[in-house]
């Protein structure tokens, strides 16, 4: 598995995508960072906390890239060349789920860095004492790196799912940034929202809520296993339904 | 590399492809390949070779039937590119990765040390195309490179879709040489191909598969024992046509002066000639053609699904479609 896990990483290495995603989410993570503070909304440890929390906007990308790690492969068929070397369906999707788990980690990683090198020295000349242990912001900095870990096998399972590059990329997009959004503000659908992942993502973090939202969120706990299910049930419906699929 | 050569016998016992619950691709065939010698795996475009080998190698499931290689099904095989190597027709690449880092993905999962992606590289001549993207590579180029991808493991058994298309002739030349090098050593080698003249010179042993079923396998001289042809100029040719003809073998004229004798060789026809007293020009056996051989096993003049059109060209053998 150590053999597996290497050869996807050295795959997604070898081509570009991983590095100009990984722009965008350090691009969009500046941006959540210095918003905020350029509008003075950033004056106690609390606000801090959802700064950090925004670098969750990140699974987007997150998300794009596991589900380019199996359509990709469907698209150039490189899939042969996979099976070929590992047979087993199982084997490969375990590998990629590892592989784009540690992937979402260091995004999170990367991504929170370019915000703590913006938010450190701004609240200090803000004049802000931030005390790290407390008002949510380790609750923030970890949920971030729970939730890009778990997006990266969501985008996973979503591609093996829907198999099709052109199908699975833009469908996810627009389900999680516009779609979920909807279904959270209209009446009666919007109890659906705490499932979606969307809603987990919010139980997840300390994100306090804009008004005319008053969906009931799930507690942390609650919204962990809402995400382990969107990330797990995806990943292993497609190794058992679409992978074992002819591959011509 | 190994003490004792493994066991590369390539078994396929009643294998069969349905397709869309109607398209028989593969129809109940059977055959053995056998190491230590090179197999042409010939037949029409459509004629099932591509999905009987992507059967062997568990990437499609048979609708019924199975495949063995060395006694054991694909993915049964514990680390499979150190066993068997395999490329294939539409075999393809990422087009942003470069050559070398493509076989470098193959080197770690087989657990090979990285080093080998080079030499393989250097084996198939793309030495100093091995950091370019494959985007940029020409169809020779690409087989080349599936080629490499199947040496990778050093495997005893190479299972290769179409090897030559794409390459110039002396890439052509250059793959004979190498399959009858690698058979030398004891490895099996199983080739398709659709240009039966291109398997001619290098395969010891033909399958012949049309519409999915098979028309005859065995070694290229068992097949063709009775089909020898001699070419026979002649200024006396009536005279000679009827000598064979007392020997019970059949003559045919072929143009002025020159008959076509079947089943007989040049050392049997120049001594009935010599003791009949007739003059002979030229005496030679005409090359064996795997082409004619399937026609007269198959009795058509295309495989897949159509018949000839009348006056048809039966030696043409267009590519015909469908389910490969």
């Amino acid at each position: 598995m150590i053999r597996l896990v290497r050869a996807e990483f050295l795959k997604v290495r070898t081509t570009q995508t991983w590095f100009w995603l990984l722009l965008a989410a350090m691009a969009v993570s500046a941006l959540f960072v210095i918003g905020p503070f350029a509008a003075g909304d950033v004056r106690t440890g609390s606000d801090l906390a959802q700064v950090f929390s925004a670098a969750s906007t990140a699974y987007i990308v997150v998300f794009v890239l596991g589900a380019l790690g199996v359509t990709g492969e469907i698209r150039h068929q490189t899939i042969t060349a996979t099976v070929l070397a590992t047979p087993s369906r199982w084997a490969v999707v375990t590998g990629k789920m590892i592989t784009y788990a540690v992937l979402g980690v260091a995004y999170a990683l990367a991504c929170l860095i370019v915000q703590l090198a913006i938010a450190v020295p701004w609240a200090a000349a803000d004049g802000m004492s931030v005390r790290w242990g407390q008002d949510d912001i380790p609750r923030a900095l970890g949920g971030v790196f729970l939730v890009l870990a778990l997006f990266g096998i969501v985008g996973l399972g979503i591609g093996a799912l829907l198999r099709n590059q052109m199908v699975a990329v833009p469908v996810g997009i627009i389900f999680l940034l516009v779609l979920q959004g909807i279904i959270a503000v209209i009446p009666k659908v919007k109890v659906v929202y705490p499932y979606l992942p969307g809603g987990a993502v919010d139980s997840i973090l300390p994100i306090r809520t804009g008004r005319g939202f008053d969906v009931h969120l799930l507690p942390f706990a609650g919204g962990v296993i809402v995400l382990l299910l969107w990330a797990f049930v995806p990943a292993v419906l497609g190794a058992a339904v679409t992978l074992n699929r002819d591959i011509t | 590399m190994t003490s004792s050569p493994p066991d590369g016998r390539i078994v396929v016992h009643e294998l069969t492809k349905v397709f869309h619950g109607n398209v028989r691709a593969v129809d109940r065939l059977s055959f053995t390949v056998e190491p230590g010698s090179v197999t042409g795996f010939l037949g029409p475009n459509g004629a099932g070779k591509t999905t009987t080998l992507r059967m062997v190698l568990g990437l499609v499931h048979p609708t019924g039937g199975g495949a063995t290689i060395g006694g054991r099904q694909y993915r049964q095989i514990p680390n499979p590119l150190t066993v068997v190597g395999a490329s294939l027709e539409s075999s393809s690449f990422h087009p942003a990765r470069t050559a070398r880092n493509h076989l470098r993905v193959q080197c770690i999962v087989a657990g090979l040390p990285e080093r080998r992606a080079d030499e393989v590289l250097d084996m198939v001549g793309l030495h100093d195309a091995a950091r370019r993207k494959v985007r940029g590579y020409s169809l020779g180029m690409r087989q080349r490179l599936g080629l490499a991808a199947a040496l990778l493991g050093d495997p005893w058994v190479l299972i290769l879709d179409e090897p030559a298309n794409g390459l110039d002739p002396d890439g052509i030349r250059w793959l004979r040489g190498l399959f009858r090098h690698l058979a030398g050593e004891g490895r099996t080698v199983l080739v398709s191909s659709h240009q039966l003249g291109e398997v001619q010179e290098v395969a010891d042993r033909v399958v012949i598969l049309d519409r999915g079923r098979l028309v005859s396998s065995g070694s290229i001289a068992e097949l063709t024992a009775g089909t020898e042809v001699v070419r026979v100029r002649s200024p006396h040719t009536d005279r000679l046509a009827q000598v064979l003809t007392q020997a019970g073998i059949p003559a045919v004229a072929d143009g002025p002066g020159v008959l076509q004798v079947r089943g007989s060789t040049p050392a049997h026809v120049g001594h009935l000639a010599f003791t009949a007293g007739v003059e002979l020009h030229e005496l030679a056996a005409q090359g064996f053609d795997l082409e004619d051989l399937f026609f007269s096993l198959t009795g058509s003049a295309y495989g897949g699904q159509h018949a000839a059109p009348p006056g048809a060209d039966p030696r043409a053998f267009p590519p015909v479609g469908g389910a490969a």
